[in-house]
């Protein structure tokens, strides 16, 4: 009973802390001037989020590029990061640590020391300015988290499950659907949260790969934050967590591990 | 030796850049470039944090572009020209002389200045816009971009000069001129305080200083000249110095950009902000950002006025759709349109009086903001901008001498 309290009380305490930034944020969304040391707003207004809605703001565009980016490289990043996490989590191998360290490097050095590099090397490959090229760029940053999540679920896994049902004649895809994949759809799910939010959070790679010319969601935030326009960046800020807290949403019952099958 | 040479070498690739295709462009008649343009897409890379200026661009300019040219313009939103400058030498040095990704910057200052030396501007072409008549390129404020020759490398968009905000509840008798701001800085502690350079802004603050050190500005006109730098610097860092216990937070810190001073202006922390387009006042208080109480003033002894322009890179592969998007821009109509208090109220680029009858009454009866001092008023006390090299010396000196 205590400590279901204390569990309580703790469970709203992160709630409140993750959630009271984000309240500043929807105010000024709806604030026609909101000035120190007004506790609320003068006077209210839509005035921001309908032309957050409109053509012209390139909103709903930044939006929907993002969502096309960030699923894209997720996807990618799920075809690389599975079977390499498994060869990572399951062998040995010689060069197996400079293998982990090259995979580490893009997530150690800071985006803005290779992007100049990058963006020459992409230029010559004729891949800037467009969706393709940034999806590219993404995966540098992205891979890694999905890598490494797949490696510490393959470095748990047990492989002689497989091996008991291909003995009773399971086709390889019938052992992956059904013994494979179950086991590891929990850490499966983690690392494409993890890759989709690092791909939807990119402000660097998206600027210097797109060249301007493609405008996610996080490009016209900026824009609009550096010219102090609070009740913009408000009502864009809060469209701008709305999918990553969607897929938080929906695949947090298999974060928690209760995995079908092993559910009690 | 190699600086020396350096002016040389940029002379001699200057002459080989012009590729047969720009040639051919220029040597057209407009009707040709028109027909040219048709079907076109311009990427115009634009200072992205206003969305009025957002929508003029998007809804108004793009419309008649779509409707009368069949002109696709993609308005690409930036935070720093100076980014878009990188990006085009970037394309120079990995070979892309024709394909760039850049058809159109919104640029002046330092940004030009860059362009122009590195060659990557598309220059030579502005006499064949039929709206170039428009243009008083005898004017050199309109012809010297901070004191750069234009030499047809850009087409000017707007004009600006700077001016002070402050909030007539508040402190409604203001100073007038720089030696009284600098007394009431002194009288008013923890009031005042200004971005620090490289701000655009809060470097054209410090040259006002600088100016006003120096006694009114034609000793500083033209080239940078050391002697009389060290000898107005010395002057300016004492004056700077001698406030800076007294601007906000003790002048321990000073905010990074225009934006934060802006804030802390409407939070009613600092009594002052300034901008270098007026205008943004009115769209401040429109926004509700500002109190409605908010009021402007030049000075005195006159504030630094310049002109904006747009400028097509060398790599552009849409040079002829961009110079319509050029021309539509410096026409009557589109100037008059901006000029409208409800849409942006930007200054004009072309002199009214060679506009047509209906744009002269239509900029005769726009009624301004009663936040924006108006440019008839400004253009009484103008100070004109100091070349590219005395803006980076007062920088690095500022750096050096005061906001250490």
């Amino acid at each position: 009973m205590r400590a279901d309290r204390v569990r309580l009380l703790a469970g709203m305490a992160l709630a409140l802390w993750l959630v009271l930034p984000l309240v500043p944020l929807a105010i000024w969304s709806v604030a026609h001037g909101w000035r120190f040391p007004d506790l609320l707003p003068v006077a209210w207004s839509f005035k921001a989020w309908s032309h957050a809605f409109s053509a012209s703001s390139g909103v709903l565009h930044g939006l929907g590029q993002s969502m096309l980016i960030a699923s894209v490289a997720t996807a990618l990043a799920i075809l690389v990061g599975v079977p390499a996490g498994r060869a990572l989590g399951l062998y040995r191998f010689r060069g197996k640590q400079l293998v982990l360290l090259l995979l580490v490097a893009p997530v150690l050095v800071p985006p803005i020391a290779i992007a100049p590099g990058l963006h020459g090397v992409f230029l010559q490959l004729g891949l800037t300015g467009g969706v393709p090229g940034v999806i590219l760029a993404h995966l540098i940053p992205v891979i890694p988290y999905m890598t490494l999540v797949m490696a510490a679920v393959f470095g748990r896994f047990d492989t002689s499950h497989e091996a008991q049902a291909r003995s009773l004649g399971a086709r390889p895809w019938q052992v992956f659907a059904h013994v494979t994949l179950p086991a590891i759809l929990p850490g499966l799910l983690t690392g494409a949260l993890f890759a989709f939010l690092v791909s939807w959070s990119q402000y660097l790679l998206t600027l210097v790969i797109g060249g301007g010319r493609v405008q996610t969601l996080p490009l016209v935030l900026y824009g609009f934050a550096t010219s102090g326009r609070n009740d913009l960046t408000g009502a864009i800020a809060i469209l701008y967590i709305l999918p990553g807290a969607l897929v938080l949403a929906l695949t947090a019952r298999f974060l928690t591990g209760r995995a079908p099958g092993l559910a009690p | 030796m190699l600086r020396l040479l350096a002016p040389l070498m940029l002379f001699t690739f200057a002459a080989e850049a012009e590729t047969a295709a720009d040639k051919a462009l220029k040597s057209m008649t407009w009707d040709a470039i028109v027909a040219e343009a048709r079907g076109g897409e311009v990427n115009w890379f634009m200072w992205g944090g206003a969305d009025n200026i957002n929508q003029y661009v998007s809804d108004h300019i793009a419309g008649i572009l779509k409707r009368d040219y069949d002109i696709t313009l993609n308005r690409v939103p930036i935070t720093d020209a100076a980014d878009i400058v990188n990006l085009v030498l970037t394309e120079k040095e990995a070979g892309i002389d024709a394909k760039g990704a850049v058809d159109l910057i919104w640029i002046n200052g330092e940004n030009f200045r860059s362009m122009k030396q590195a060659d990557l501007a598309f220059c030579g072409y502005t006499d064949l816009l039929p709206n170039d008549a428009l243009v008083n390129w005898e004017n050199p404020a309109v012809a010297n971009d901070f004191g750069v020759p234009v030499d047809e490398c850009e087409v000017p968009w707007n004009t600006v000069q700077f001016a002070f905000a402050h909030d007539s509840a508040v402190t409604p008798e203001p100073p007038r001129d720089m030696a009284s701001l600098l007394d009431w800085i002194k009288a008013n502690p923890g009031r005042f305080t200004y971005p620090a350079p490289p701000d655009f802004t809060g470097s054209a603050f410090l040259r006002h200083v600088f100016i006003h050190a120096a006694g009114g500005p034609d000793s500083l006109i033209g080239p940078f000249d050391q002697t009389r730098f060290d000898e107005v610097a010395t002057k300016t860092w004492a004056i700077l110095n001698e406030i800076e216990p007294f601007l906000w937070r003790e002048g321990q810190t000073y905010p990074n950009t225009i934006a934060q001073l802006n804030e802390l202006f409407a939070n009613g922390e600092v009594a002052f902000s300034f901008n270098y387009d007026p205008s943004q006042f009115g769209l401040a208080v429109q926004a509700g950002t500002w109190p409605e109480s908010t009021r402007s003033f030049g000075l005195t002894d006159g504030t630094i006025g310049n002109t904006n322009y747009t400028l097509i890179p060398f790599n552009s592969p849409n040079k002829a759709a961009a110079m319509v998007v050029q021309n539509l821009l410096l026409s009557g109509d589109a100037q008059l349109e901006k000029a409208k208090t409800e849409v942006w109220g930007a200054a004009p680029a072309i002199e009214i009086s060679r506009t047509s009858p209906e744009v002269k009454a239509g900029f005769a009866a726009i009624v301004g903001h009663p936040s924006v001092v108006s440019a008839q008023d400004l253009a009484k006390a103008a100070l004109p901008e100091l070349q590219a090299d005395w803006l980076t010396a007062i920088e690095a000196g500022w750096k050096a001498s005061v906001g250490n």
